[in-house]
């Protein structure tokens, strides 16, 4: 505990801020949505930054905010002008589109607020950092495992998320980057959206499984809704159980059950702990005048029923979020 | 209805807004809230709640209902996407905008008039296919517009921390709001609206060509929403045919915050555009004081009920 505390204050007697030790910010997380599980790993991440740095006498106020209706762009762009208004002293942004966000966070960084991007990427250069999983990465990994358990042949569906999120679309391009290096194996379907909630993914499954449930061997599905509607829709007609082999993104109380009973064959699982409490901890560093990196990986880890039990993988499986909020 | 009469109606959303200011200023936010880079904030935020309610107020005060304004924005915002990719000129985009919006109120306008259909069963079916529409335009995709486009600039907020200048937006609102307000009180084509939103079967006996006027509400709020679409554009620099799902409701609510009956004959712009700033105001004061997204909702729905509750209870009152 003790060195980082004194890289810490060597770095404030650096950059020469002598009221430094009793700091006080605010700082407004702003997630795509609140009802998915992976936000509330990102909320408690996050509070676990404001408990770390509370301990070190830096105060951080933390606004956990989500737009007014789940994945409406508009209602995300306002709640960061909102927020800029606030004159808050930095912005942790989860950006529900690319390009959307581009000019909100460029009025917030002209009024002086920095902004660490977190999860999605951004079409801008405004933002001092950006935090995220490599999506890319993590969807071929998804790729290559299938592909293994499916011994090279056979067919394959891939069920998206949403258009224009960039985060699930790298994971979608990944998995199809990989599938790409084995000949026997064909993608019959890759064009049909989940959509942001449960409900919209469970049709879409169905719809999906209706159409191809006979011919279809190994699923793919981009985020913890679509994986857990899949799933569902695949028992439906008595499909899961690893006839079709299952592989899921993002880990919920449903998609570990799941992978449990062996419904799911395999979860790419990313670290949103980590990547709330990064997001946080790396404005507050640059708000300290600390130098920091411009893309800061939170990495990826394929848990399947064997490894589900590691200690490492448990917390991954279900991060301590009650440590941290006490709802 | 005399001066004063009409004079208290307009004043019950006004006196609801000083209501929310003097709840905010209570809070230690209050140095925040009230500043004007925040009150352009709110002002652009209301703006295209704001557009689509000058049109929305027009048919409810008609005695119709328009449930696919959601999805003309979406519509008209991803084809203006499109049209600017493909090198339109941005006044070029604007007029198609508008026209197409128009020629969807219109046909709704024709079927509701033609067939004696009512206005929620067919709007809720324009919205279905309207919003599918939008979905096979774009190709599934949001068409990001180039981002120099001057279109944009109709939203942007230049210096973001002081009040002026405002956006575009906000005074194309002011400026249409009023001669939607001249429209719907000095002109014949008006007192026609609120005849028929009053008593449709009165005016119609009065020699009021009623299809031909409820064509004209429709196709002229449909502009309205055209325009509407274009904003959003303007707003998010992209075409999205997600977006603005739910927007309807928004608007509606605004336009009954804002003093008009769903029965029809009563209503006023006014109104509507402070029921649309009374709810940005809610949102953005909440958001700053850091309230869960639930309260918010909460809230809302609450002023909702709460406005025309009042609002019965003076109308009870004004009567005795």
């Amino acid at each position: 505990m003790h060195s980082p505390m004194r890289a810490l204050a060597l770095a404030f007697c650096l950059v020469g801020s002598a009221f430094a030790a009793d700091k006080s910010y605010t700082v407004a997380v702003i997630p795509k949505g609140t009802t998915h599980e992976f936000w509330k790993s990102i909320h408690a991440g996050a509070v676990k930054a404001e408990q770390e740095l509370a301990a070190k006498g830096t105060k951080v106020r933390l606004f956990w905010k989500g737009p007014l209706r789940e994945d409406d762009r508009d209602q995300q762009i306002q709640v960061v002008e909102n927020f800029t208004a606030r004159k808050v002293s930095g912005i942790v942004l989860a950006p529900l589109d690319s390009q959307a966000l581009v000019a909100p966070v460029g009025s917030a960084v002209q009024s002086g607020i920095p902004t660490v991007v977190i999860d999605s990427d951004l079409k801008s250069d405004k933002q001092i950092s950006f935090v995220a999983t490599d999506n890319f990465k993590g969807g071929q990994m998804a790729g290559d495992h299938l592909a293994k358990l499916l011994g090279g042949k056979g067919n394959v569906i891939l069920l998206r998320y949403q258009v224009g999120s960039a985060s699930t679309e790298a994971r979608e391009a990944g998995f199809l980057d990989a599938l790409s290096k084995h000949a026997g194996i064909k993608v019959i379907s890759s064009d049909q959206h989940a959509g942001a909630t449960r409900e919209t993914a469970y049709q879409a499954s169905q719809n999906l499984l209706n159409r191809f449930g006979k011919d279809v061997n190994g699923i793919f599905a981009a985020n913890e809704t679509s994986t857990i509607a899949m799933t569902k829709a695949l028992r439906d007609i008595g499909q899961a159980g690893g006839k079709v082999k299952m592989l899921g993104f993002d880990s919920g109380t449903q998609s570990v059950l799941d992978l449990k009973n062996g419904d799911v064959q395999g979860l790419v699982v990313q670290d949103p702990l980590k990547m709330g409490y990064l997001g946080v901890m790396t404005v507050v560093q640059h708000l300290n005048g600390e130098k920091v990196e411009k893309r800061i990986d939170t990495g990826v880890t394929l848990v399947t029923k064997d490894n589900m039990n590691d200690p490492a993988v448990a917390d991954l499986l279900a991060p301590p979020i009650k440590k941290y909020l006490k709802e | 209805m005399s001066r004063l009469t009409r004079l208290l109606q307009a004043s019950g959303p006004f006196l609801g807004l000083l209501l929310v200011c003097g709840l905010f200023a209570l809070t230690e936010e209050r140095e925040f809230i009230f500043t004007g880079g925040n009150f352009k904030n709110i002002l652009t935020q209301t703006v295209i709640v704001a557009v689509g309610a000058l049109g929305m107020t027009l048919i409810i005060v008609g005695g119709g209902i328009d449930l696919s304004v959601g999805s003309v924005v979406a519509f008209t915002s991803v084809l203006g996407a499109k049209l600017l990719v493909a090198g339109w000129s941005p006044a070029g985009t604007l007029l198609t905008l508008v026209a197409v919006g128009a020629g969807i109120g219109l046909f709704n306008g024709t079927i509701v008039a033609g067939l004696r259909m009512m206005p929620f069963i067919v709007t809720l079916g324009m919205m279905g296919v309207v919003r599918g529409a939008a979905k096979w335009l774009g190709e599934n995709q949001t068409i990001n517009a180039p981002p120099e486009s001057p279109v944009h600039r109709l939203m942007a907020r230049v210096n973001p921390s002081e009040f002026w200048p405002l956006p575009w937006g906000v005074w194309i609102v002011l400026g249409l709001a009023a001669i939607m307000a001249l429209v719907l009180r000095r002109t014949v084509f008006g007192r026609y609206v609120f005849a028929i939103g009053a008593n449709e079967t009165a005016a119609r006996y009065s020699g009021v060509r009623v299809g031909l006027v409820k064509g004209g509400t429709y196709a002229l709020a449909g502009m309205l929403f055209g325009l509407a679409g274009l904003l959003q554009l303007a707003r998010l620099t992209q075409g999205d045919p997600t977006v603005a799902v739910g927007l309807e409701l928004d608007i509606i609510a605004a336009v009954v915050i804002g003093g008009a009956s769903l029965n029809g004959g009563v209503g006023s712009i006014g109104g509507s555009l402070i029921g649309a700033l009374i709810m940005a105001l809610l949102r953005n004061g909440t958001n700053q004081l850091g309230w869960q997204t639930y309260t918010q909702e909460i809230i809302i729905g609450v002023v909702i009920v709460l406005a025309v509750g009042l609002d019965k209870w003076r109308q009870a009152r004004a009567q005795r």
